[in-house]
């Protein structure tokens, strides 16, 4: 048993950061329609002005804010092309726009970050915390779970609870209806963008001294957080929050099985599977039309 | 533009005709129609991962060779094709050198998949690549490529002969991150150490991941009680590597890797770690003013070019190349330098451990020798000052 | 209506050739070598056009198809399985249709941007277990064999385009078949699909698995190109890029393949030639698919809209003549031909249908009146199938329908309309009779359109008002002859003279075509005219039923119905 705790446990933090990033997809998605492919390239290009910036002897804390800043910005930049261009655009285009930025984002990020030349990633907080199961906790993976519960529980109350939330997903659903009630869409829908910009980047920089640290592999972090969403039903933060995190520790856990090695892989994918073919098993059809 | 291509097209075939009619004239050194030699390489200069250096490097040798004059008064002209470690368009952009630019030979170029894509085609049009830098299984394995460098699976033998008779580790690991083709590669590499050694590996695991947490597997050696962990990342990986077992606190671990570790970037990125990390070098240690080194690196500053690990097989490339041009009797073309790569003489350098050579063999690995380097504090230091050399 | 698929098949397999033939005795051997993938990128975006275009489901995996039949293609090869590249290919195709219709499976249940994810995740998946497999005789050096027909670059550049026509030849005919309507048809609404008796996990599966084949095929003809393939000319980032430039060239439109074809590869050699370093692409191609994305129609459409303007599409010939050529009716069970008994339906604690007992004879028009939210379509979602679960049970000729579903009904017999109309507006008048009616002849087929005035079988139904589409919704069902028709509100929407012809028209369905109809309306004129008898639902109940004048009559429904309708008062 302990042969499979200790790989879960290792998952963690993994599961952590999956979960983060899967809850800001399910919020851009929620709140301007966009199911978002540069999720984590927006993340990625602000911590790598931070790095830039500690590689250039800034200190540490005022080259997070900065970095935090340029994050928000990124995200404000490609909201603002999609609110410009694509606000009335059907859900293919609007993915489609994000899949072909995200291929050009990759190419400039590369480009910009000198390839696979790794830098030099500050850890935001060092350190391990504690250890269990022989597996040393760090605090930046303590860091990582706690954002992700913090930033779940912080999203459900916000567009539950408070006004805003409830103008925004009034947006969301009727963007016209939602102008003709006086509310500024635009700049809304580009808050929503910023604020996701600089949550991800945040996120990233305590993610990326643990991850590859080039600008790639970090923009392709997208792809186990849309996993993480979509065990949300692009809906549930809760969900998305466990999805994120079952990812992380199934990964870790088929890190140690011997058999069918070559197929590894496969398993995080057919766990997701098996998890929304069970929680859809009701929609037989199609939204009425 | 699209004259001069037909043009030097056309040039390229007279070129060929002319082969044929005086390949019996005596002639001494090399002569070329024009006064021009096209040589090219398929290289990754964009990309996820670069090896823009090689061929820059490439370039830079030839300049300098045409601007003392060219090889028996012929001027390289030296073409660098990027393939943005696309296949298709590694694909094309051979063609293009072969069908339009009309390439004597391929040089000094690296890339991350160029091999496995374009050694059938190579062979084909009868053109031969000394690589600059191979990097995929296909450029140790092809009739038509032969790498100036050691290539990760040579050293992969290397590293657990240096780990088993200098470290003297005892249980020997090795994770392997598989891109396509180099199962079988690793595989054999690790058998041709158990060979030598007559021990086995103690572990073996060949599904470490591009991208992913790798806490698990830095565990899955501790637990397995590895006393050397030998892994075939790249630069960021090989960081990432570093801060996963710091984080988890592991001790009395040596950590090998292969040549691309063998980097400013990870010198400086994992600077505050103490673990004994070494690596396997291509050639001669970039980072040691050795007399080995002297020609190389007086030749990249004279171009003003950083001295990295890339630069030398770039270089070493070029050079070997012009030797084998200026070793041609009668005109230089595809044939005629091909022939002479056939022939299979050995070349030595300083800079390398053991004679390059190409010749007529189903598959090409001359170079079978390392220096290895270990990390301390911050910076590369030499921990074999002899090569280390595989029987 | 064969006529119309054979002349545009012609059109496309002609115009083809005759840019091949210019490219094949024009240009040069490295040009040649160069554009052939722009046909193989084509097919590769035709089975994306296919399942994403016209099903409607996003798939970010069609590279891994094709890896699949890549890799089969270089097993066969190896294998020196008889044949030759052809029939490795058609092998690579098939062996790739069971993982399409694997991916398919998923996409019954899941639709849209959930499918998408799922597979971007199958994509990142395969990824990671085709970058394990050497390509088959890489590392002995056997190349995939190319055709001895078809050798070099010239000839493979032909037996490329060869194999590019014959896919979007028969990709033409099947989607003007009634397969290919049926996934026009699953996009628009999966409910409207399956009340036309259309298979949904049929339509989604055939889609899938037709587009995997389709991908495999394109992944063989990859494998003979270049000879040896590695992983990354499969990976997901090439699924993404291809998903980006088939949203933008229209990949379900053959011009649109092929320009996108021409996008993915020619643009490399374009940096190339002008000395660029290829990662400019992948900027370029980010900016330029926003911006061909911004302007809401996709090149393809745009190219074939600027062809329309030069040569006008013939426009369908409107129908004039007396109902000529109708077959006489269909003879059906007579007695009782629905009979619904005690229904109850809820929706949580709400009870929308209570107890409802309900019958319709053979060859009569019942009519069914209420109140807006009295439980009139609830009823008819009931009958056809549409709620997983009712108490009651519902009959057609005597026999349950329990267990059933609503494909399964609607094939028996039961068809119904919908309350706003559910036409996917890319078909024609005559697809979607045919879509809707299965098997029928031409004469028949232009005889139902006459009947009920609606405008010739070429016409598309993009150019149709939506009056007429409420006509052609109910054209669809009797074209079917089911024993039962449900017609909901057919002329909601419609002016009174309009309203008033179609009365006319419904009563003459149970005469003409044989069919009991059970009408569901608002307006009284409508329901007097047609209906033999007349049934009212107030709050999920049957308040009332009879001859249409004695039960309008009754205090209860003129309290219940005509009280809160001030309409249904003046009628």
């Amino acid at each position: 048993m302990n042969s499979l705790l200790t790989p879960a446990v290792a998952g963690l933090s993994a599961g952590g950061a999956y979960a983060i990033l899967g809850v800001c997809a399910i919020f851009t998605y929620r709140l301007v329609a966009v199911v978002n492919f540069t999720g984590a390239a927006i993340g990625a290009a602000g911590t790598f002005v931070m790095v830039a910036l500690t590689e250039h002897g800034m200190p540490l804390f005022p080259a997070v804010i900065i970095g935090i800043l340029a994050g928000a910005l990124v995200g404000v930049m490609i909201g603002g092309v999609m609110t410009k261009w694509f606000s009335g655009a059907s859900a293919t285009t609007k993915a489609a726009v994000t899949a072909a930025l995200l291929v050009g984002i990759i190419a400039l990020g590369l480009r910009l970050t000198g390839g696979q030349r790794p830098h030099l990633f500050p850890d935001l907080v060092s350190g391990s915390a504690f250890r269990f199961a022989g597996v040393e906790v760090t605090w930046g993976s303590l860091l990582t779970v706690t954002l992700a519960v913090g930033l779940t529980i912080a999203s459900d109350l916000f567009l539950a609870r408070t006004r805003t939330g409830l103008q925004m997903r009034a947006l969301s659903e009727r963007p016209m209806a939602a102008e003709l009630i006086g509310i500024r869409v635009r700049v809304l829908a580009l808050a929503v963008w910023g604020i996701m910009g600089a949550v991800t980047a945040f996120a990233m920089m305590i993610i990326a001294p643990l991850r590859s640290p080039d600008f790639m592999s970090l923009s392709l972090l997208v792809v186990p957080a849309l996993a993480a969403a979509l065990i949300g039903a692009f809906r549930s933060f809760r969900a998305a929050l466990l999805g994120g995190v079952l990812i992380g520790i199934v990964e870790g856990m088929v890190s140690a099985l011997e058999f069918g090695a070559r197929f590894r892989g496969v398993v995080p994918f057919l766990v997701i599977l098996i998890v929304l073919l069970w929680s859809q098993r009701g929609a037989r059809w199609d939204a009425a039309r | 533009m699209k004259r001069l291509i037909t043009l030097s097209v056309l040039a390229g075939t007279t070129c060929l005709g002319l082969a044929a009619m005086t390949s019996n004239a005596a002639a001494s050194g090399p002569t070329c129609d024009g006064g021009v030699i096209q040589l090219g390489g398929v290289s990754s200069v964009t990309g996820p991962v670069v090896f823009a250096e090689v061929p820059d490097a490439a370039k830079a040798t030839f300049d300098q060779i045409n601007a003392n004059g060219g090889i028996n008064g012929c001027k390289i002209e030296y073409t660098i094709a990027d393939d943005k470690a696309d296949p298709q368009v590694a694909a094309q952009a051979a063609r293009d050198l072969i069908d339009n630019k009309g390439v004597v030979a391929m040089v000094g170029a690296g890339s991350l998949l160029e091999c496995a894509v374009n050694a059938g085609t190579y062979a084909d049009n009868n053109v031969m690549a000394v690589q600059g830098l191979g990097v995929d299984a296909a450029c140790f394995a092809s009739p038509s490529v032969s790498p100036v460098n050691v290539g990760p699976f040579t050293l992969t033998t290397a590293m657990l002969q240096f780990a088993d008779t200098q470290l003297k580790d005892e249980k020997l690991c090795a994770f392997f991150y598989i891109a396509g083709g180099t199962a079988e590669a690793y595989t054999n590499a690790i058998k041709r150490w158990e060979q030598i050694s007559g021990k086995t590996i103690h572990v073996l695991d060949l599904t470490l991941p591009v991208q992913g947490d790798l806490t698990a597997y830095a565990l899955k050696a501790r637990d397995a009680g590895c006393d050397a962990v030998l892994t075939n990342q790249v630069e960021p990986q090989i960081v990432q590597w570093i801060n996963t077992v710091d984080a988890q606190k592991l001790e009395g671990i040596d950590w090998l890797f292969l040549a691309p570790g063998y980097s400013e970037g990870v010198a400086s990125a994992p600077a505050t770690s103490q673990q004994p990390i070494y690596v396997g070098t291509e050639w001669e240690p970039y980072t040691e003013a050795s007399d080995a080194n002297k020609d190389w690196a007086a030749a990249m500053d004279a171009a003003g070019m950083k001295k990295t690990a890339f630069t030398q097989g770039g270089y070493l490339a070029a050079t070997i190349m012009a030797d084998v041009i200026k070793s041609i009797d009668g005109p230089v073309t595809r044939e005629s330098v091909t022939a002479k790569l056939k022939e299979g003489i050995e070349m030595p350098y300083s800079i390398i451990g053991s004679a390059y050579k190409f010749g007529d063999a189903p598959s090409h690995a001359s170079m079978q020798a390392t220096k290895v380097m270990q990390l301390k504090s911050g910076a590369w230091t030499l921990n074999t000052p002899e090569w280390v050399i595989l029987p | 209506m064969p006529h119309a698929s054979t002349r545009a098949a012609l059109s496309t397999a002609i115009s083809i050739a005759v840019v091949a033939a210019l490219i094949y005795f024009l240009l040069p051997k490295y040009w040649v070598y160069i554009i052939t993938p722009v046909f193989i990128v084509g097919v590769t975006l035709q089975s994306l056009g296919l399942v994403t275009g016209r099903t409607g489901m996003i798939s970010l995996a069609q590279m891994s198809f094709a890896g699949v039949g890549a890799w089969v293609t270089g097993y066969l090869n190896v294998a020196q399985f008889p044949g030759g590249l052809i029939v490795w290919m058609i092998i690579g195709g098939l062996a790739a249709v069971p993982v399409g219709i694997a991916i398919g499976l998923p996409a019954l249940r899941l639709r849209g941007i959930n499918l998408a994810i799922v597979t971007l995740g199958f994509a990142a998946a395969f990824d990671s277990v085709l970058g394990t497999i050497t390509y088959p005789g890489q590392t002995a050096f056997i190349k995939v064999a190319q055709p001895a027909w078809f050798k070099g670059d010239y000839g493979y550049f032909t037996l490329v385009v060869l194999v590019y026509i014959t896919i979007a030849v028969a990709l033409e005919y099947i989607s003007r078949s009634r397969l290919g309507a049926s996934w026009l048809a699953v996009r628009h609404s999966e409910r409207a699909a399956a009340a036309l008796g259309v298979s949904v996990p049929k339509a989604k599966l055939s889609a899938f698995a037709l587009s995997a084949f389709i991908a495999g095929v394109s992944g063989g003809l990859l494998a003979g190109y270049l000879g040896t393939l590695v992983a990354d000319n499969f990976n997901m980032m090439q699924s993404l890029a291809l998903f980006a430039v088939a949203t933008m060239a229209g990949a379900h439109l053959t011009q649109g393949a092929i320009i996108g074809g021409v996008l993915i590869t020619l643009f490399p050699e374009l940096l190339r030639r002008l000395n660029l370093p290829q990662d400019v692409g992948s900027v370029f191609f980010a900016l330029g698919a926003v911006q061909a994305l911004s302007t809401g129609e996709t090149i393809g459409e745009t190219w074939a809209r600027l062809f329309r303007k030069v040569v006008p599409r013939r426009k369908g010939a409107d129908l004039t003549g007396a109902a000529k050529g109708l077959a006489p009716a269909t003879k059906h069970a007579t007695g009782i031909a629905l009979e619904v008994k005690d229904v109850t339906v809820r929706y949580g604690n709400v009870v929308a249908l209570d107890d409802v007992n309900l019958t319709v004879p053979a060859g009569k028009v019942v009519g069914l009146i209420g109140p807006n939210g009295a439980g009139k379509s609830t009823m008819v979602d009931a009958i056809t199938g549409f709620f997983p679960s009712y108490k009651g049970s519902v009959l057609l000729n005597g026999t349950a329908l329990e267990g059933k579903s609503a494909t399964a009904r609607a094939l028996l017999g039961i068809r119904r309309t919908w309350q706003t109309t559910r036409i996917a507006a890319e078909l024609t008048v005559g697809e979607y009779i045919r879509l809707a009616a299965g098997p029928i002849s031409h004469t028949e087929l232009t005889a139902v359109l006459d009947w009920i005035g609606c405008p010739g079988p070429d016409t598309p139904i993009a150019s149709v008002d939506a009056g007429t589409r409420r006509l052609l919704d109910v054209a669809g069902v009797v074209a079917a002859r089911p024993p039962v028709i449900l017609l909901d509100e057919p002329a909601a929407g419609q002016s009174y003279a309009e309203a008033i012809r179609l009365g006319a028209r419904i009563a003459e369905i149970p005469e003409k075509f044989g069919s009991a109809v059970l009408l569901i309306e608002h307006d009284m004129d409508l329901v007097r005219r047609a209906c033999s008898s007349i049934a009212v639902f107030d709050f999920g109940r049957v308040i009332a039923s009879g001859p249409p004048q004695l039960v309008l009559a009754l205090p209860v429904v003129q309290k219940a119905y005509m009280g809160i309708e001030p309409e249904g008062a003046v009628a």
